[in-house]
């Protein structure tokens, strides 16, 4: 008997411990069993000489709120949800620059701007309600990138869980109370890490060679047309920084171009006497400093025997008229020649082509155009661009308003079938005369579904240069679509120049938690509390008769009354 | 063409079954009466299983059986005794349902009704298992019932035995929600709890 009970003894008391153990492991389960879990964008963060802009924070643990304020509310724990169709950029400009305090801002995008939405862009009055989402994009951009925001700001795509929320919440604001711990209402949580700084980030620059046609006995070296495009933007979300636009449609258009020009040159017959150098540089919004470390990299002959370079930069979006940006005065006898190659050919395709001076600074350290750079070394270049203004820092780089929707694939065609006819009377000497090379329906036309693809392609990649690795899958890409194109292809790998630090944290999990409040929970263990004294008196009074209820909260009876 | 679908299909399953016996020795040795009385036999296994599968909810009433008559128990009236054992089965069901779902998920930040009512039907979980040991200890320990109400004492054992199944078929079934099936649950426990409170008072006169 004794032996038998020691051993269940010993059965018990293992059991215990399993059981403790298992308590022990469950509780260390991560609780992630939110109701909505939603894909956000951060805000870019970044130093500029040392000055911090962007926001400043990633991870978030606060209550959710809407517009509008309850005044006087405290909202250093609340995160604003703000759709884009309510955000007000004056109302947004001074909250912030007052350094207004925020738990965090969560800015709603509308969905047909997504990557993932498969709308086309249509003709009509669309087109309207369009160009005004894309200015009003701008302008938010414009603002949360060059402010200082201590705290974390996110984008996120609108679809109708988050719809939902948002209506819930407005619906408990408008009752006058914000969403605090004790109120109830729902949570958002970003568990992140803390950003960190990205070390050394590296920009490459991408060149491909077309060779000439030497002729024998020819011993100088032939001259050289180079054709450039720089493929990195910068934007308010870098996860979402596309660049469509800018400068996705200038890369489609070098590789349309470098497309046909391989089909020219394949054939000895018709190869011109002119080397082609294409190159896709990056580091373009950070003042062209990749497009500056390729010059470097140049040897004397090369640079010198550049006639001339063409510059693609934002060729997208325009209806009819094209600028092409030129650095040296318009007297000077070559960018007289490239003009008028151009207004030829502009003509015959029925497009207005201006011409805009900008003398370069040297003082200044902004270099607006592409050209400037290879101005700056003794290069002759021009840009050719739907832009009429130069743009100012980090300004049209590809952000948040520039996705597939605001680009369309003809006007990338007729800018490439422009600079291919321009270029191809300039190699082969057919100035003045009216023949077209790259004919409609011909062998040579180009391609539309060529560029529609490419174009979705650029559409769908961010390309921030700090976060693009080395040997990211679209270098690897571009350099491989450049060498099916040319002869030979070399890519140089630079670190961006030192002004310029970024910190990581791209794109993170929102998770939304709907919550109860403490007073709900209070008013429950009140309720339950009561509900538990209540079936103890039930019991006793139906199973020991009431005396004995009244018995357990009375003192025993005095010693006088039981005496007496 | 549907019937030619169904005869192809019908081949492919019940085909092979006559090209083995025809194509082995079987049918050299006429051995088809065996084979009709093994079929025989599976219908008659297929039918008892069928019924323990709906039966299954009365190993509850075994296990309640057991607990009341078989354990020693110290000298305890028998009015303590159904209470006590209905109260540790009762605690021990819901130690093993819900404690588990409770520790993992209620402590998360999502805040859902499901374990206040899960909370709820452990208190009708608990009437209904004491009116079950109630009736359970009428049937087995007591010896002098009224003839009249011996029917009735096996009928309502036999709804509360059966009231897991009841509660599963108005969940998956019917289709019914969570709150609704515990509404439901709390009235019935109720309404057993009084009808077995009756008859057990009912039982207790003659004794008393």
């Amino acid at each position: 008997m004794a032996g038998s009970k020691g051993r269940e003894g010993e059965m018990l008391e293992s059991i215990y411990s399993v059981l403790a153990l298992v308590f022990i492991l469950v509780a260390c389960v991560e609780l992630g069993d939110a109701a909505t879990v939603v894909d956000v964008y951060r805000l870019i963060q970044y130093d500029l000489a040392g000055v911090p802009f962007g926001s400043r924070l990633a991870s978030l643990n606060h209550h959710a709120g809407s517009l509008p304020f309850a005044p006087g509310a405290d909202l250093s724990r609340t995160v604003v949800i703000i759709p884009f169709r309510e955000v007000n950029i004056t109302f947004l400009r001074d909250y912030i620059m007052q350094r207004q305090p925020l738990g965090g801002l969560l800015l709603l995008l509308p969905q047909n701007i997504s990557s993932e939405s498969r709308e086309e862009a249509e003709e009509g009055d669309r087109n309207n309600g369009k160009e005004l989402i894309r200015s009003e994009l701008a302008e938010l951009e414009k603002l949360l990138v060059h402010v200082n925001i201590p705290y974390p700001v996110y984008f996120a795509f609108e679809d109708d869980k988050i719809t939902a929320v948002l209506a819930d919440v407005k619906t408990n604001d408008a009752t006058g109370q914000p969403a605090t711990a004790t109120t109830g209402g729902y949570k958002l949580v970003v568990s992140t890490p803390e950003p960190k700084k990205l070390a050394s980030p590296t920009i490459t620059n991408i060149q491909g060679w077309l060779p000439g046609l030497k002729a024998d006995g020819d011993v100088n070296q032939l001259p050289t047309i180079a054709i450039v495009a720089s493929y990195d933007t910068f934007g308010a979300a870098p996860a979402l920084s596309v660049g469509s636009d800018s400068n996705g449609s200038g890369v489609v258009a070098l590789l349309e171009i470098a497309r046909l020009f391989s089909l020219l040159y394949s054939n000895p017959k018709t190869r011109g006497r002119y080397n082609l150098l294409f190159g896709l540089t990056s580091g373009g919004p950070y003042n062209y400093n990749g497009t500056f470390k390729w010059l470097q990299s140049f040897d004397q002959r090369l640079r010198e025997s550049i006639d001339y370079a063409i510059c693609l930069n934002s060729i997208g979006s325009w209806d009819d008229e094209l600028w092409i940006h030129v650095s040296k005065p318009p007297e000077n006898a070559y960018i007289k020649q490239v003009f008028e190659s151009f207004s030829s050919v502009a003509e015959e395709l029925g497009v207005k082509i201006g011409l805009k001076h900008k003398k370069i600074n040297v003082s200044n350290p902004r270099v607006a155009w592409e050209h400037e750079q290879f101005s700056k070394s003794r290069v002759t270049a021009v840009t050719l661009s739907e832009l009429s203004v130069a743009p100012e820092l980090l300004e049209s780089t590809g952000g948040l308003s520039d996705s597939r929707h605001f680009v369309n694939g003809i006007a990338v065609s007729r800018s490439v079938k422009l600079v291919a006819e321009s270029l191809a009377r300039h190699i082969y000497g057919h100035q003045g005369k009216n023949i077209q090379i790259f004919a409609d329906g011909s062998s040579l036309a180009v391609n539309p579904f060529y560029i529609q693809s490419w174009l979705d392609l650029m559409s769908q990649t961010p390309r921030v240069a700090p976060f693009l690795p080395k040997n990211d899958p679209f270098i690897l890409a571009l350099k491989k679509e450049l060498a099916d194109h040319t002869a030979e292809v070399n890519v140089q790998h630079e670190a961006l120049d030192g002004i310029f630090t970024f910190y990581d944290l791209t794109k993170a999990s929102l998770n939304i938690y709907q919550v109860a409040s403490v007073t709900f929970d209070l008013l429950l263990l009140l309720v339950l509390g009561s509900y538990l004294i209540i079936l103890f008196s039930f019991l006793v009074i139906t199973t020991r008769g009431l005396d004995d209820l009244i018995s357990l909260f009375r003192r025993p009876p005095s010693r006088k009354v039981k005496m007496a | 063409m549907t019937v030619f679908h169904f005869f192809n299909c019908a081949i492919l399953t019940f085909g092979p079954h006559a090209v083995y016996y025809s194509a082995t020795p079987l049918s050299e040795y006429d051995t088809i009466g065996t084979s009709v009385k093994a079929a025989t036999v599976y219908l008659g296994t297929a039918l008892v299983k069928e019924l323990l599968k709906a039966l299954i909810g009365f190993i509850d009433v075994a296990g309640l059986y057991f607990a009341l008559t078989q354990l020693t128990h110290r000298n305890i009236s028998q009015n303590h005794k159904f209470q006590a054992v209905g109260l540790g089965w009762a605690f021990a069901d819901s130690v093993l349902h819900r404690l588990a779902p409770l520790w993992v998920r209620a402590r998360g930040l999502e805040f859902t009704w499901e374990y206040i009512l899960q909370g709820l039907e452990a208190n009708a979980n608990l009437v209904l298992t004491i009116s079950l040991a109630a009736l359970g200890s009428l049937m087995w320990l007591r010896k002098n019932k009224p003839r009249a109400l011996v029917p009735i004492i096996y009928a309502c054992a036999g709804i509360l035995a059966t009231m897991p199944s009841i509660t599963s078929y108005l969940r998956r079934g019917l289709g019914w929600h969570l709150p609704k099936v515990v509404g439901f649950e709390l009235f019935a426990s109720l309404m057993m709890a009084f009808i077995s409170w009756q008859l057990f008072s009912a039982c207790q006169k003659p004794s008393a």
